[in-house]
């Protein structure tokens, strides 16, 4: 074979070496782009693209003030792909990994998610769930410095999957009040449950692709359908007065060891819910959010009905307060004795008033005044309790409110026994909801309103429904009527079962009750549930509240002494805390009209103290006073309280002249600007909140 | 002497207009492959491949000047020089280099990064040039044959310690030009038999293979001239053979990485691949380009390779993207430009008159072929998934240097080709 032959002959063979694998590739691309088409395209739709739903952001519930109650937070599920790290990568740093992912979520040791990372990284598994625990996105951005996660998904292979979560910033706090949404993001109790159809707002759709690892990203079509997200929901509840209320009633049921009990705080004119706290005991010992009772547990209601029933019987002409009744030796025999009524003290009260009937709470006066009055036509005392309004439900925004009941001469079941029952709250089913807003109703002039919690439905700040407060009854009784009512109910705790809560600085008005509970049909002796009902302050009511414990153990188990002092609390805590009743300082102007004092209101305890004494006004600070003060007006007596301490925050300066004020403020670093003249009117950065130093606060004078 | 016209002057301009079609075949389909419909990127953005990209063709366009300008016989007179200092830094990646995706094979330089594997091609195919052309030097000669192989290797071992089986194969493609100037056919036989051996073992049992062997040895034996020599040499080569097919399972089993053992088995035995796994790249790759169909979805319409789907979307799997978004047309015209550029470049090399120019001419083709071609089968399926690039397509700075230096030095000594005495 001559050269030039057998390099031609190369070059041909080369050529159809060449030509053959380019016929192949050209071959194979018909073969999958024309032949198999369909089928990739199947599979490429089928795998990759799927319409899935855009899950619409839930709304906030919020508390008075814009504190957030409950709200939708953005959590993440950490996943893996450990597959897709190279092997050097892998082993160097897959110790250091399993260590911060055990220091991380502190349930397992690091040799526990070395072994699974591990074996899934065997079994060539691209999808891995390291832990089921969400992980905020702090925590996102923490671990994704971590050695492997860092690299990102496409080459690390962590996946954060992102999940909605509820959060209540506030944990416990009117848990159930508040309520729970489900794994399907649907409100199972509270409020979540009743504005469910606001909160969940509609879902949309959108086209979603799937990515390595088996997770979905938004292709971004036009078909998308948004999602709208849920409404925000803004409630009655005061973040600072559920924390006393809650923390008052914890407090009162642990010292009992009761079985569960309940306090309802409501504003007297508006019926709005500031407070609403209900906790049970769990097996464990430790009390818990679990049932709303305030709102669906209706029970006998005891003592406190017997204002229903002062007020059927003033109310029909039938009695005046001085009427004395003879309660004799405190028992009391009816419906040929199978009914026995009898009084706290031994030996019974003797010849008393109505008046102090009520005050004393005694059993035998009531009944005895109730079937003097009423027994041969039981249907009046009935329906004029009817009349109120008690008895029906009040149609409250939360669901499942218990079904209130007053018995009728008319119900099968009613006997002999029915009416002296009934008078002392027996025979009779209220929740403690349905008491309070009767006992709201006498405070408000006989106004009976709706307790709301919600007060409006918010898109972003901006109401879409708001939640007027709605009239049940616009007067429950006359005038007179309530005059007497309310009398009787100071009385109660100047005098009566309730003078344990009874202070110097505020009148508290209400009454106690202890029902024996009825567990398996029959009343136990021994077995109490103890309550108190009320409003405060008496002279101009703001807030009417009500306490229930079932079942307190002990010796002091009476509505007087178990339930009062919370509501006492609650009240005391309010009272200091709001300038409207207590500190306001128009004590001091009549005071200082009528000649007796200067006008003080705010500053340093020394130099006050010192131009007190000689003007020779009495005046003493108070345990909790220090360097600065308020002045409080008792019977012509100042008391100088407690006006900041100097732990950083803000103190209150308004009633101080403007030197001391920008000593103080200045002595926390905060630059003042004033206007106006006089003593401090209004300043720019409320009481309480934190100082920074340097900021700015405005005091308006006058 | 002949006349210099001027810079431009007796340029291949089919070359360079093929150059520069393909060029910016890749540009725009490096955009479509990491356009994002929402941010609706421009691709100019310097954030984006694309941006990147059209700076490394300006670098280029850069490069060719200085080629053009440069004088044309420095190529093979300092071919030895580059090919030792390109073998340094091979060696030299392995210790200071960068590790990207499991392979140290990257020099950094602050935010550039620098492949020295694919420059090592180009400084490989001129050495072996100019060691062809040397006189005195016979291909026939086995010492020689030793020499060639040689140079080849010590790259090829030097990128495998990175690892880079890709780039390491793509050596081969340096046989075809040692055949084209004489070396022995048997080489290649033995080599192509091998890959069909190996093919073989995967797809059929062991056992079988064994008997055909066998019968083989047999059937030789009767048939052929019963001399005591022919029959022990027929057994002895089908000794060899079966100890081969032997080798292969412990290679399969023993010597090569897992992945790689999945990508070949992915090929072969489908059916034995997880294609949520091992065999994603080529199962996304294969959903892509079947989704195509014949005309493509259109121009940034592609659903598949966008996402970042397919790993290397931009770089080795870049046909994917226009295979899905142009079809079948689209990769036939590609296809075409390929084959149309590679013959040119065989005709450019048989124009030459010296031995190194030719050498090296059918050097650049056979590169540029054996990328295209292991490029494109690993995408559908024909070969197993190796990390090359496709030639001035896929994205990335080395691999268009590399490929446009490679192109127009053997442009630059075609213009000269008539400066130089024929030596054959």
């Amino acid at each position: 074979m001559n050269i030039k032959h057998s390099i031609l002959l190369r070059v041909r063979i080369a050529f159809l070496v060449a030509v053959l694998f380019v016929f192949a590739v050209i071959y194979r691309l018909v073969d999958i782009q024309m032949v198999e088409g369909d089928h990739w395209r199947q599979l490429a739709e089928e795998s990759s693209l799927d319409y899935r739903t855009i899950k619409a952001t839930r709304g906030s519930i919020y508390a008075s003030g814009n504190d957030l109650l409950a709200t939708s937070l953005p959590f993440y599920r950490l996943a893996f792909d450990p597959s897709l790290v190279d092997n050097k990568t892998f082993t160097s740093n897959i110790d250091s990994l399993s260590h911060l992912l055990s220091k991380y979520f502190r349930d397992h040791s690091s040799d526990y998610y070395k072994k699974k990372i591990s074996e899934a990284r065997q079994m060539k598994s691209r999808y891995l769930i390291l832990n089921r625990e969400l992980v905020n996105y702090q925590g996102r951005q923490e671990m994704l410095t971590w050695p492997i996660f860092r690299l990102g998904q496409m080459r690390g292979g962590v996946i954060f999957e992102k999940i909605d979560d509820r959060h209540r910033p506030f944990k416990k706090l009117a848990q159930r009040t508040i309520g729970r949404v489900n794994g399907d993001g649907k409100g199972v109790v509270g409020i979540e449950a009743s504005f469910n159809d606001y909160l969940s707002g509609k879902n949309g759709e959108g086209l979603f692709q799937r990515v390595a690892g088996g997770n979905w990203k938004p292709v971004y079509a036009s078909t998308d359908v948004r999602p709208v997200d849920g409404y925000d929901i803004h409630t009655t509840i005061d973040i600072n007065l559920q924390d006393v209320a809650q923390n008052a009633l914890l407090r009162a049921l642990s010292t009992y060891q009761a079985n569960y009990g309940a306090v309802v705080l409501m504003e007297v004119k508006t019926g709005e819910i500031k407070a609403i706290s209900n906790l049970e005991k769990l097996e464990s010992g430790n009390y818990a959010e679990t049932y709303n009772f305030a709102i669906g547990t209706t029970n006998d209601p005891g003592s406190t009905f017997k204002l229903a029933t002062m007020l059927a019987l003033l109310e029909s002409g039938k009695v005046e307060l001085t009427d004395s009744v003879d309660t004799g030796d405190g028992t009391i025999e009816f419906f040929d004795g199978k009914l026995k009524l009898t009084d706290v003290k031994r030996g019974g009260y003797g010849k008393i008033t109505v008046q102090d009937v009520f005050e004393k709470s005694s059993n035998v006066g009531i009944a005895k005044l109730v079937t003097e009055h009423f027994g041969d036509n039981p249907k009046e005392f009935v329906d004029l309790i009817k009349e109120t309004g008690l008895g029906q439900p009040l149609g409250f925004q939360l669901l499942g409110e218990g079904e209130p009941y007053i018995k009728d001469p008319s119900d099968p079941s009613w006997s002999g026994s029915s009416l002296p029952w009934m008078s002392v709250g027996y025979e009779t089913g209220l929740t403690p909801l349905q008491t309070l807003a009767f006992y709201n109703a006498v405070a408000n002039d006989g106004k009976m309103i709706q307790p709301i919690i919600v007060k409006s439905i918010n898109r972003a700040n901006k109401p879409v429904e708001v939640f007027k407060p709605k009239v049940l009854n616009k007067k429950i009784a006359s005038d007179e009527t309530l005059q007497k009512l309310r009398l009787m109910l100071e009385g109660v705790v100047e005098r009566g079962t309730a003078q344990n809560i009874k202070n110097e600085h505020y009148k508290i008005a209400g009454k106690t009750g202890t029902a024996q509970r009825l567990v398996n049909g029959r009343y136990m002796t021994q077995s109490y549930y103890a309550s108190f009902a009320g409003y405060f302050p008496a002279e101009d009511p703001l807030y009417s509240c009500i306490v229930i414990i079932d079942n307190p153990r002990g010796w002091n188990r009476y509505g007087g002494d178990v339930s009062a002092p919370v509501f006492k609390e609650i009240a005391d805590m309010i009272y200091a805390q709001n300038l409207d009743i207590h500190d306001s300082f128009a004590p001091q102007y009549t005071a200082a009209n009528n000649g007796t004092f200067p006008v003080i209101r705010a500053g340093r305890l020394e130099e006050l103290n010192e131009l007190c004494n000689q003007l020779g006004i009495s005046n003493y600070a108070d345990e909790q006073a220090s360097d600065w003060v308020r002045s409080s007006v008792n019977n012509n007596v100042v008391i100088w309280k407690k006006n900041h301490d100097n732990t950083g925050l803000v103190p209150n300066v308004e009633g101080m002249t403007l030197r001391d004020a920008v000593y103080i403020l200045e002595n926390i670093g905060l630059k003042v600007l004033a206007s106006g003249s006089g003593r401090v009117k209004r300043q720019s950065v409320g009481a309480g909140v934190r100082a920074t130093k340097g900021a700015t606060i405005e005091l308006e004078l006058g | 002497m002949r006349r210099e016209g001027g810079l431009f002057g007796d340029l291949d301009w089919l070359v360079v207009f093929l150059y520069f079609t393909l060029v910016a075949l890749g540009w725009t389909n490096i955009y479509a492959s990491v356009y994002d419909p929402v941010q609706d990127q421009n691709i100019f953005d310097l954030s984006l491949e694309s941006g990147k990209q059209l700076l490394w063709i300006g670098t280029s366009v850069i490069l060719i000047v200085v080629i053009l300008l440069l004088d044309f016989r420095i190529y093979e007179s300092f071919a030895p020089i580059l090919y030792v200092f390109m073998i340094l830094l091979l060696a030299g990646v392995l210790v200071f280099g960068r590790e990207v995706n499991g392979a140290k094979a990257w020099f950094e330089i602050g935010s550039f990064r620098l492949q020295p594997a694919e420059f090592t091609k180009l400084a490989t195919a001129l050495f072996m040039g100019r060691y062809i052309a040397t006189t005195n030097v016979k291909l026939t000669d086995f010492s020689t044959q030793v020499k060639a192989l040689l140079m080849i290797l010590i790259p090829i071992g030097l990128i495998q310690l990175q690892p880079d089986t890709g780039s390491a194969m793509v050596f081969a493609a340096l046989l075809i030009p040692l055949y084209r100037e004489g070396f022995p056919a048997i080489y290649l036989i033995l080599g192509i038999s091998a890959a069909v051996l190996f093919i073989l073992t995967l797809l059929v049992p062991q056992p079988y293979i064994f008997i055909g062997i066998g019968s083989l040895t047999l059937l030789l034996i009767l048939f052929q001239e019963k001399s005591r020599k022919r029959i022990l040499s027929t057994i002895a080569l089908m000794l060899v053979i079966s100890s081969f097919v032997f080798g292969i399972d412990y290679f399969l089993n023993n010597l090569i990485k897992p992945y790689q053992r999945s990508r070949i088995e992915a090929i072969f035995r489908p059916e034995l691949v997880n294609p949520k796994a091992e065999g994603w790249n080529l199962e996304q790759s294969k959903i892509a380009i079947g989704s195509g169909g014949f005309s493509g979805k259109g121009f940034l319409e592609g659903t598949q390779t966008k996402f970042g789907y397919v790993p290397e979307q931009s770089t080795d799997f870049i046909f994917s993207t226009l295979a899905e978004e142009h079809g079948w047309l689209g990769c036939a015209v590609l296809i075409f430009l390929f084959i149309a550029l590679v013959m040119r470049l065989v005709f450019i090399a048989e124009r030459q008159k010296s031995k190194f120019a030719r050498f090296y001419g059918y050097a650049v083709a056979g590169i540029i072929f054996f990328h295209f071609t292991i490029n494109i089968a690993m995408t559908i399926g024909l070969f197993p998934v190796v990390g090359i690039p496709l030639p001035f397509i896929s994205y990335g700075g080395s691999s268009l240097w590399s490929f446009t230096i490679m192109l127009f030095v053997l442009l630059k000594i075609d213009m000269h080709r008539a400066q130089v005495l024929s030596r054959h």
